[in-house]
């Protein structure tokens, strides 16, 4: 049994039409399924875990990064098959995962080509896309071996699971594996901070873990698929093959 | 008309296992530590390194270790193969092929296969290289051999 969770912004007009070709797409597949419609503060983990005991075995995300973000880092722990449909703009977890946006998606699903995917853990939550903590003062210790810091400047720190980095400076795109049983974290120090506050980065170091601390001794922001906490001190790691996930055949892994 | 039944659907289920490094074996991304980084303890690394900022600790990798003009490593380092154009204080020991380009200042040992130092770099410390220890053996061999041979001679003339 499939179930569809469809993100808020979908009962816009102007994705009428694609939303019905995808109904009748999926009709015809034969994989059509109950339509749940997510709220802002729709708790998806116990969604989940409901619809698991009334016999879902099949949960298929309908949005954009935002929403893929904002369902499995809450039911990450949840033992289903997850399907994905890109609809709209802001999709780069889609192209990772080999996932075409649009319609084309429903034959990828149709396919169930499913692989376990690898998952990122921190302080008790999972995240699925990108963590983000802007520029602070924090040091990061790497698998309990060695010290990473800058020479008395801030640092902007990145972990990609799914959500490619990219950095602009010179054009180069880094795509990040999720099966290849690391992240990586991207560490820019600020170099200066013009007049319009505006901060420009060193070339960014990167360092493939499993496992860091983050600390430092003024609380900094983190940012998760959407959430934002304030923290001293956090610990990130890999949770591996967490997610079984239904992918396309053109996936970056 | 067109309509499948999910069992046929179903059938076809690829159940793949997780497959490591396929088609990105070559282009993974590798470790660089940036100019203004400092790292402080033991930098241990399955893939390529890149150094342009500061190690104070030892380095270890079964790949490529390069180096950056500018950069700095402040204690021993173990690698596959590596190519230094910065500062090193440690001893160095390499499974292949060792490069030492003219901008290089390296204070410690070196071991490795394959050594190529560029007009202008600065080494001070010991140089040993496998080739020569296996060459020096086979020259054992070789003596041994020819001490039996003569003594083997010298007997069987006693013996006529």
């Amino acid at each position: 049994m499939y179930v569809y969770l469809y993100d808020n912004f979908l009962k816009n007009k102007r994705y009428d039409s694609l939303i019905k070709a995808i109904e009748t797409r999926l009709t015809d597949y034969g994989i059509a399924g109950k339509i749940i419609r997510l709220q802002r503060y729709t708790n998806c983990e116990m969604l989940i875990e409901d619809e698991i005991r009334k016999g879902a075995k099949n949960i298929v995300i309908v949005g954009n990064d935002v929403t893929f973000g904002h369902v499995l880092s809450r039911a990450a722990s949840c033992r289903v098959t997850y399907g994905f449909l890109p609809v709209g703009s802001e999709n780069s977890i889609a192209d990772v995962l080999g996932i075409p946006v649009g319609i084309d998606a429903c034959d990828v699903l149709a396919k169930r080509r499913k692989l376990f995917l690898d998952v990122g853990w921190l302080n008790n939550r999972y995240f699925i896309s990108q963590l983000h903590i802007p520029p602070s003062d924090i040091q990061i210790e790497y698998d309990e071996s060695f010290k990473v810091g800058s020479k008395g400047q801030k640092m902007e720190l990145v972990v990609c699971n799914l959500k490619p980095f990219v950095w602009s400076k010179a054009g180069k795109k880094y795509v990040v594996h999720p099966q290849d049983g690391k992240l990586e974290a991207f560490l820019r120090p600020v170099v200066k901070t013009s007049i319009f506050k505006k901060e420009q980065f060193e070339e960014p170091s990167i360092f493939p873990f499993e496992e860091i601390i983050v600390s430092s001794r003024k609380p900094f922001v983190v940012e998760t698929d959407g959430n934002v906490s304030k923290e001293i001190k956090v610990k990130i790691k890999l949770a591996k093959s967490r997610i079984e996930m239904v992918v396309g055949r053109d996936r970056k892994f | 008309m067109f309509k499948q039944s999910p069992e046929t659907l179903e059938q076809p289920t690829q159940h793949h296992t997780p497959v490591r490094h396929t088609q990105h074996e070559d282009d993974q991304v590798e470790t660089v530590v940036g100019p203004s980084v400092v790292v402080e303890g033991d930098f241990v690394s399955e893939g390529n390194i890149l150094v342009k900022g500061t190690v104070s600790g030892n380095v270890k990798t079964g790949r490529l270790l390069t180096v950056e003009e500018g950069a700095k490593i402040l204690a021993n380092v173990k690698a596959g193969e590596a190519i230094i154009s910065g500062e090193v204080q440690g001893n160095v020991k390499v499974d292949s092929r060792l490069e030492l380009t003219a901008s290089a200042r390296l204070l410690g040992d070196i071991t490795c296969d394959i050594l190529v130092i560029e007009a202008g770099a600065l080494l001070q410390g010991k140089v040993s290289m496998n080739g020569l220890e296996n060459m020096n053996k086979n020259e054992k061999k070789v003596l041994r051999r020819t001490k039996k041979t003569i003594e083997e001679d010298i007997e069987s003339q006693m013996e006529e």
